[in-house]
Formats: C-alpha cells, structure tokens, sequence
C-alpha cells in the first residue's frame, strides 16, 4: 500500500462492496432480504384486507426489489406523498373511514410497504424494523393459532438478523451467520421471556376495546334466513369442553345462545330487554348435575353458549357474567379473548315463570299481513277437533307430526325464499335447514295462540374427543325453539329433529364438500384424513390450553403449585420483580467473572514480557519471540541461550505447523523459572562487582 | 443534551472541560486491554425507540388480550436485555496494540494502525475513529476467532511539532444496535509531525563553495580531480560530457571528462531561514521543509541552519529525520 493509505471512509466502502465472485453486492442482498421478510409478514393479512391493499403491497415491495437490483435511485418525496394519498383514499373508500380494527391494520400494512421506498439513513432502516414488529401484532389480531405463530416467529427472526446485518458493517456475512447471530441472541432472551409470560401480571383490557374486536364468524345477534347458512360452512372451532364424569348424548348437547323473540317479517331479533327485564328465571333442574370444562374461542358477542341449562353463573376472573332473563349469560363486555372457565349444567330442566306474565306478549306477537296462508293453515289446525282439544304440548306435537310426515327435506341449500317466507317454505318447497324449520314453527305456533321463541346457539359435538375434549365448530351452529306451556313454562321444542334426527342424534353436522386435496386424501385414506385432523386439533389444543389460554388464573395456580402465597396481582409482580433482579444479577456476576477472560495466548504473552522487563529488556505486545530472543541475545550473550530455545519453542507452539490450540502451562512455568535464575545470576554479578 | 449544550457556549466549554478531565484520568498505554473497567455502554436512540415500540405491543397485548402478543412483547424484551450483555461483551477481552507510529507531514493525512486481537470467539461490528471525529470516519472491523485484525486509521494533524498519539475509541453497536458499548483508549507513542511542506517552493537555493573545501566533501574522487569534473567511466550519459573541458583534458593526455554531479557536494549547500526572504515564521518552515525534502531526493549533502539551530551538512535518512524533526520543534 505504501505511503498513501486510503481515507477511512473509501476503505470502508471498499469493503462494504467487496462481494464473492456472482454474488449481489451486499446493500442489494440485505435490502433484498430484509423485503422479502416484509412480503412474508404482510402475507397473512392478504386474506383479510381489501384486494387493493395486497396488490399495492406487492407493486411497492416489488419495485423497491428492483431499484435495488439495479442500485438505482429511490424515488422522491412527493411520489411517496401521492401514493400515500391514494392509500388513505382508497382505505376511506373500502372502510367509510380510518378509525376501527380494519382500517387501522390497512393503513400499516400500506405505511410499512411505503416505508421500504424511503430506506436511505440507518434511522429509516431502524424505523421499518419496528414497523415491522407492528405489523406481526396485527397478525394476531386476527389470528393466533398455530400456523399464524410459527409463521411469525419466522418474521420475528428475519427482522432480527435483518437488524444484525445492518450492524454488521465489515466485510460481506452471510445470511447463515446472521441468522445464527440473531437467533442465538433471541434464545438468550428465552429465560426472561418465559419469566415475564408467566408472572407478568395478566390485566383486563386498558381501555374499550372496539366492538368488532374480533370479527369471528359465529352466532350472530338476529337472525334471517340463510344466515345460518353462512355459519354452517364455517368449520372453525367454536368451542371446546371437556366433562368431569361421562359425557352426556350428543343428542342432549345444547349450547343456548341469542333467544331471538321479536320478529317483523323478515328478521328475528332478541327480547326488548326493557319489557322482559323483570322476569325471574325459576329454573326447575332434573336428574344430575354435569360439571365441566369449557374453552371459549372469541365471540362477537356478549352471550357465553352455556350448555343447557346452567344453574348458576361461570366464575371467569376478570368478567362478570350475568343471567338474562331468557336464560342465557351474558358477559359485561363482548368476549374478545378466548376463554377458558369451568361451569355446570342440568339436562333436563324447565324454566320461567308458571303463570302467564306480561312480557309473554312479545312472545305472541306476529308482524301484520305476513304469510297469511300460513296463519290460515294454523287457524284451520287449531279449529280442528284435534287441536281443539291439544294444549300448548298438544299443539306442538301437532306440528312436528306433520314435519315428519309432511314431505319435508333438510338442505343446507334451500335457496332463497320471498316476502312471505313461512307460507312459502310450510306450504309449497318445504325445504331448508335449522333456522328455517324453527321460524316456521315459532311463526305457527304463535298463529295458535301459543308463546313461542327461537333459540340459537351450537347442537352437539364432534363425535370423538380430542385430548379429552369434545370439539364444537361453527357448523355446530343451530336454531330450535321454545314454547310456553301454562304450569310448565317454557319448554324446548327442536323441529329439525322431527325431519332430520339424524342432524341431532348423531351430531352429524352437514360438511361442506372437502376441498380439491382434502377430497383427494378422503379417497385415498379416509382414515389418514380422520388420523391427521385429530392429530393437528390435538396440537392446537394443547397450544389453546397451555398458550393461549394462560390468564390471570393459571398465573395464581402456579404460583400456589411454587408455594407462594398469592392474592393478587401485586403478589405476582412481586414474584416477576424477585426473577428478573435474580436474572440481572446472575448476568452481572457472569460479566464479573468474565472480566478476568482474556485470550489465554494473550496472558500468556503478558507473563512472558513482564519476565523479561523484570531483567530490564524492553518488550512490547508488538514485539514477537524472534525479536524478544535477539533482545535476549544482545544483552546477555551466551548466558540466554536457554530463554532463546524457550522463546523458539514457544513460537513453535504459537505459530508452529501443530501449534497448540491452548498455551501450554509447563512451558510457562519453566519459562518464568529460567528468567528469574538469569535475574538472580545478574543481580549477583552486578553485586560482585 | 447536545443541541442544550450548542446553545450555551458554557455549557459546550463545560462539557469539554469534563471531557478533558474524564481523559486525563485514563493511563496512556500502547496496548489496551478491554475489562469491564474501561468499556462503557449506554443504550442508544433505537434502544429508546426499541423499548418505547416493545412498551406499545404491551400495551396493546393487554387491551386486546392477546396472549401471542404477550409472547412477541417478551420475545424481544428478552432479546434487547441480552444484546445489552452481547453489545458489552463484544469488546470485553480484546486488546488493542497500536503499532509503530511513523512521523507524519501537517495537513496531510497520517496512517495508524492499531491490531485488535485477543478474542477466543469471533467479535462482529467494532468500529474504531480518533475520539474527535465524526461518527461516518468509524473504520469498521470484525475480528476472527483466535485472530486478529488490523485497522487502518488516519488522522490529519493540524500542528507540527512531536505529538501524542490523538485518543482513540472503539465502539461497536452489533448484534441489534439497541446499545452502544465504547471504550477510550489514549495511546502512550508520540508522532512527529513535521511542517507541512510549501507546494510549488522555489528551487534549491545555490549551493556556495566549502570554505577551504575540507568539510563536507565526502565523495570526490583524489587524484585527477578538475573542478567539479571527474573522468569519463562506462555508462555515463553523452550529454555529461563537458566537451571544452574534455579536450583541454584530452590534449594534455588525460580522458573524457564528464560532469561530476556530486561536485555540488563539494559546495556547501546550507538551506538558510534567512534565504526565505521577508516570509512570516511558519511558511519558512514549510519552504525549509520543502526544500529539505528535494535535497533528500537530489542526494546531495546538505545542511540546515535556523535561528538557534545549525545542522551540520550530511545526507541520507538520518540527515533528513534530523532536519524534519529540527523544524518540527523549532520555536
């Protein structure tokens, strides 16, 4: 190199470029891959974010890969301004405004693609990183099952070696050694990890959260035909229990959600709660009482599907549960988070009041010149000496008789029904599913003077637990009715067993068809597909219990399984405080200890030169054995000749061809005894004279 | 805290003043062992903004009751609290040896080099810059397992004179950038810094005759010695030959005569403070540097005389370290 050296700065960038032969120059691999871990964590959120979102995701992240291949200039201010603009038009467009869960996760998902054309400084770099971790949070908010985490645990770990090249300056590492560099790093931080999952104290919810927290298929408030269609597609989880003793039936399994009593034609809606509010429960429970175990996936609703009919409300810490007046529970707020509690519950029951009360009204109620051949029918069967004679039972029975009898079919797709729905489906197709028999029931039995309502919620269970745990999906989803009997009250009335029992005895949910690789599989090995599935909900169960399920209740059991005294959350603070000042100073102690660690070469070579300064020789880290063993030579001649081997040894071990990998302790010893016998032989010689 | 101590120039002279201080207590040393004694760490603007960012996912965690959340909130607090330990450890256990230092010209660029090694484990990410420069001067390095690495630094000194070493530090942000870990290492060596040489310096002033031709001349030939000729010998170029002289020569029997180039030798070539003319002090001794530096190359004797200083002629490498140094110091 001789006397001009270059400046730091172009040496720098020399290095910084120096790429192996056919590789991308370095700046374009990291940028290239730190955009490929932004495609991978936007790609979750393409199922539910609007079609423009992805595709102007995918046009930036696309072009901001080419302009780095090419190391061409980003584009301005002003065209990442406009494109923002069109964003925020478009969100506005799609979502009638920027506020709530949807448009609040479009607008990141569009910020953070908009920021990789803005990578100039370190600060920008560092900015996309933590826009990143963002946007792994609001990947949860839609999901949090297994499949979701494993995929994010993956962009947590790109950003992360993403990060560790960016502070990587020299030379050109490559991505193995990144990623290892990283990821050692995040399993370091494990420990404290676990630590502060189990004993960080578990809080409600800061402040409201929005209603469409968790926008889950599910049940739904009100109820029209075909929507219960819509969920019976749906082969999500809904829920899970799991019984203390023998399981009941399936047939028996029924978890009560919204009871829908308005209806105005079209749309079946819940009670006014004003006029029924006041109605006591009188619940009259038979036989034996079931204790079990219920995991709750996320509801839009406040409504908790109980099974029926539980005595008393669930103890679920941190949320009040209530009864309202039709029988269910229901939750302060809507249940956000999934929910995991224990609850009892009597099959055979009656409830409500015995004596005719007035919010029954409500329950008689039928919308004005709507399906009048229908009402007609109901007049001619209660004019009739049979239904003369029937009360509120007798009546019912009437009706299921001529379900069964009466060429009626279940379909999941009965297509759609007109204005007068009822007439149509009780009198000419009688065809349709669930919602469609029990709005055709209530509707008549109301025609006959009789109070009835229907009741929606979830009807049996897959037919094997799964870890103990019997599953229900959304297609669980059911509707079914009550009527009102005077001395009685009300009693449950499930007309779809009447056309399909098979629907409710053998909890048989009607399948959509299997998708293209599913079908395949099923006619290969049905048994496979069976052995598959269960396997995978039995890991995601595990997953829902022992991860996602962890709350403030499980934080107390373990705290009383370690045997400490726990009352609240302050204990557990306590406890968190405690492990992590253990951890910090555990760490503390280590980097104590760890001061001493110096490459044992290293203070091998101190122990050699401070010999050698005791005998008044100059010897500095620079100066090597051979330079040391001339020094040595020059001063005392033929006297040294013994430290001069030494020193060639000690070069052999360093640098030799079978250098040692450890300096050897031996040699040091007789080196440091040889020195002070020449110090010892000098010192008497300068005495001497 | 930077843009406060712009504002007030006190504050800034404050700050230097306990900068100084806090240095001075740091031993010179030309080989600085790193331990938890002399390597500082604090977390850096993306460290704040990294706990700020793990502060809102819990945040949001909590309201959401997102458990995975929590998961992800932890993951990198757990992460952050052990790059703190990693920044740290990254320059704990190495030593930094500075090698011999090589004098320098003023205003010009100056090389240092400093070895980094001693580590057992390879260390990524270490940057070294003289204490006062920029943050964009950092000369970044990795150092291999079991080896070592040699960075080249270079600083401009300002002064001439014999110097010490400028305060180094090393610093080095890897894995995550969340902490900086630096150290401040003052070099015990010194550097000569010569004056900056004048560019475009007139020539060489004339050399004048040795005085009784006794001192100095070390390179005449005896014997057939002509003034400031010597006889022809293989290899000399045509054009030396001093032709009205050859034939003088050539008549009376003798040979070829050639110009002899080291008859300037046989002058006395002094470069004089005052042959520089009504020049202010330092640009005189940056002509006599200049001129020191083509003597050298000429490689002729030469010698140098300032007020308070006389330097006898000779050449060679010793002669000129000697003149440099004479007028770095000369006050």
């Amino acid at each position: 190199m001789g006397v001009s050296i270059a400046s730091p700065a172009s040496w720098n960038l020399r290095r910084l470029g120096l790429a192996p032969e056919g590789a991308l120059p370095r700046e374009a691999r990291d940028t290239l891959f730190l955009l490929g871990v932004i495609a991978w964590t936007l790609m979750p959120h393409l199922t539910h974010l609007p079609v423009w979102t992805a595709l102007l995701s995918a046009a930036v992240l696309l072009w901001r890969g080419r302009l780095a291949l090419r190391g061409a200039k980003l584009p301005g201010r002003w065209t990442l301004a406009a494109v923002l603009v069109i964003a925020l038009g478009l969100t506005l467009w799609s979502f009638r405004g920027l506020l709530g869960k949807e448009p609040g996760v479009t607008m990141i998902v569009v910020l953070m693609a908009l920021k990789t054309l803005e990578l100039r400084a370190r600060r920008d770099a560092i900015v996309v990183f933590f826009l990143g971790f963002f946007v792994v949070l609001t990947n949860f908010l839609f999901s949090q099952s297994l499949l979701v985490a494993l995929a994010m645990l993956g962009s947590v770990w790109g950003l992360l070696t993403a990060l560790v090249l960016a502070h990587m300056p020299a030379g050109y590492p490559s991505l193995r050694q990144a990623g290892w560099l990283s990821g050692r790093t995040a399993l370091l931080g494990v420990p404290v990890m676990v630590l502060l999952f189990l004993f960080f104290p578990r809080l409600g919810p800061l402040w409201g959260v929005p209603q469409d927290g968790q926008a889950k298929t599910g049940l739904s408030n009100s109820m029209r035909m075909g929507s219960v269609a819509e969920v019976a597609q749906n082969d999500e989880v809904a829920l899970r229990v799991r019984f203390d003793g023998k399981p009941p039936a399936p047939g028996s399994l029924y978890f009560r959600g919204p009871v829908l009593s308005r209806f105005d034609g079209a749309e079946w809606l819940p009670s006014d709660s004003r006029r029924s509010a006041r109605v006591p429960a009188n619940l009259r429970v038979g036989g034996e009482v079931l204790a079990y175990e219920m995991t709750l996936e996320p509801q839009r609703l406040t409504q908790l599907p109980l099974l029926e009919a539980a005595p008393q409300a669930p103890t679920i810490e941190g949320m009040r549960v209530d009864r309202a007046p039709a029988l269910q529970w229901v939750a302060e707020r809507p249940v956000t988070e999934r929910l995991r509690f224990r609850a009892q519950a009597y099959v055979t029951f009656l409830h409500g009041p015995t004596e005719p009360y007035p919010a029954l009204a409500e329950d008689l109620a039928l919308p004005p010149e709507r399906n009048p051949r229908a009402l007609a029918w109901a007049a001619q069967l209660r004019a009739s000496p049979e239904g003369a004679a029937a009360d509120a039972e007798g009546l019912s029975e009437l009706l299921l008789r001529n379900i069964r009898a009466g060429g009626f079919s279940y379909t999941l797709a009965p297509g759609t029904y007109g204005i007068d729905a009822v007439d149509e489906f009780w009198l000419d197709r009688k065809e349709g599913f669930c919602e469609h028999f029990a709005a055709a029931y209530v509707v008549l039995m109301r025609a006959m003077g009789v109070p009835a309502r229907v009741v929606t919620g979830y009807q049996g269970a897959d037919p094997a637990p799964v870890d103990g745990f019997f599953v229900v999906r959304q297609s669980a989803a059911h509707a079914w009715a009550e009527y009102w009997q005077a001395g009685a009250g009300w009693v449950r009335a499930d007309p779809t067993v009447a056309v399909a029992p098979d629907r409710i005895d053998r909890s048989r949910n009607l399948q959509p068809a299997p998708g293209l690789v599913g079908g395949a599989l099923r006619n290969v090995s049905p048994e496979l597909l069976a052995l598959m599935r269960n396997g995978w909900e039995a890991l995601n169960n595990r997953w829902n219990q022992w991860v996602l399920s962890y709350s403030q209740g499980k934080q107390q059991d373990l705290l009383k399984k370690l045997g400490l005294p726990s009352s609240g959350w302050e204990d557990v603070l306590m406890v968190l405080v405690g492990a992590l000042s253990t951890l910090a100073l555990a760490g503390a102690a280590w980097a104590w200890w760890d001061r001493r660690r110096v490459d044992p070469w290293v203070r091998q070579g101190q122990r050699v030169r401070r010999a050698l300064q005791s005998l008044g020789l100059k010897a500095e880290p620079t100066d090597g054995p051979r330079a040391l063993a001339e020094r040595l030579q020059a001063r005392f001649g033929e006297r040294a000749k013994t430290l001069v081997d030494l020193l060639e040894t000690w070069e052999r071990q360093r640098y030799g061809r079978d250098a040692l990998t450890q300096p050897d302790g031996r040699w040091l010893r007789e080196w440091l005894a040889q020195t002070a016998l020449l110090g010892v032989a000098e010192r008497a010689q300068s005495a001497a004279k | 805290m930077t843009s406060l101590a712009q504002k007030l120039p006190g504050a800034q002279a404050l700050r230097e003043r306990s900068q100084n201080w806090f240095n001075s207590r740091i031993r010179r040393t030309d080989s600085q062992l790193l331990t938890q004694r002399n390597v500082y760490i604090l977390p850096t603007g993306a460290g704040l903004m990294f706990a700020a960012t793990v502060l809102v996912l819990l945040l949001a965690s909590i309201n959401y009751q997102l458990n995975l959340g929590y998961v992800l909130s932890f993951l990198l607090a757990g992460a952050g609290l052990v790059s703190m330990h990693l920044t740290h450890n990254t320059l704990r256990g190495l030593t930094l040896i500075l090698k011999p230092v090589a004098p320098a010209f003023a205003g010009q660029a100056a090389p240092l080099e400093v070895v980094v090694s001693g580590s057992a484990t390879a260390r990524h990410g270490i940057g070294l810059k003289l204490a006062d420069a920029a943050h964009d001067s950092l000369v970044w390095i990795d150092v291999p397992d079991g080896g070592q690495t040699l960075a080249h630094l270079s600083f401009t000194p300002a002064l001439r004179g014999r110097h010490e070493v400028p305060t180094l530090t090393a610093e080095t942000r890897f894995p995550l950038g969340l902490f900086r870990a630096w150290t401040v290492w003052r070099p015990a060596s010194t550097q000569w810094v010569y004056p900056a040489p004048e560019s475009d310096a007139p020539a060489l002033p004339p050399a004048q005759p040795a005085p009784g031709g006794a001192v100095g001349v070390s390179r005449s030939r005896s014997g057939e010695d002509m003034e400031g000729v010597r006889a022809y010998q293989r290899g000399d170029p045509l054009k030396w030959v001093v032709w009205k002289k050859a034939a003088k020569s050539m008549d009376a029997g003798g040979e070829l005569v050639v110009r002899d180039t080291s008859a300037v030798t046989q002058q006395r070539l002094t470069l004089d403070w005052h042959a520089c003319g009504g020049l202010p002090a330092e640009a005189r001794l940056s002509r006599l540097t200049a001129w020191c530096l083509a003597a050298h190359r000429l490689g002729v004797d030469w010698g140098l005389s300032l007020p308070g200083v006389e330097l006898a002629p000779g050449a060679g490498e010793n002669q000129r370290r000697a003149a440099l140094e004479a007028l770095a110091l000369w006050a």
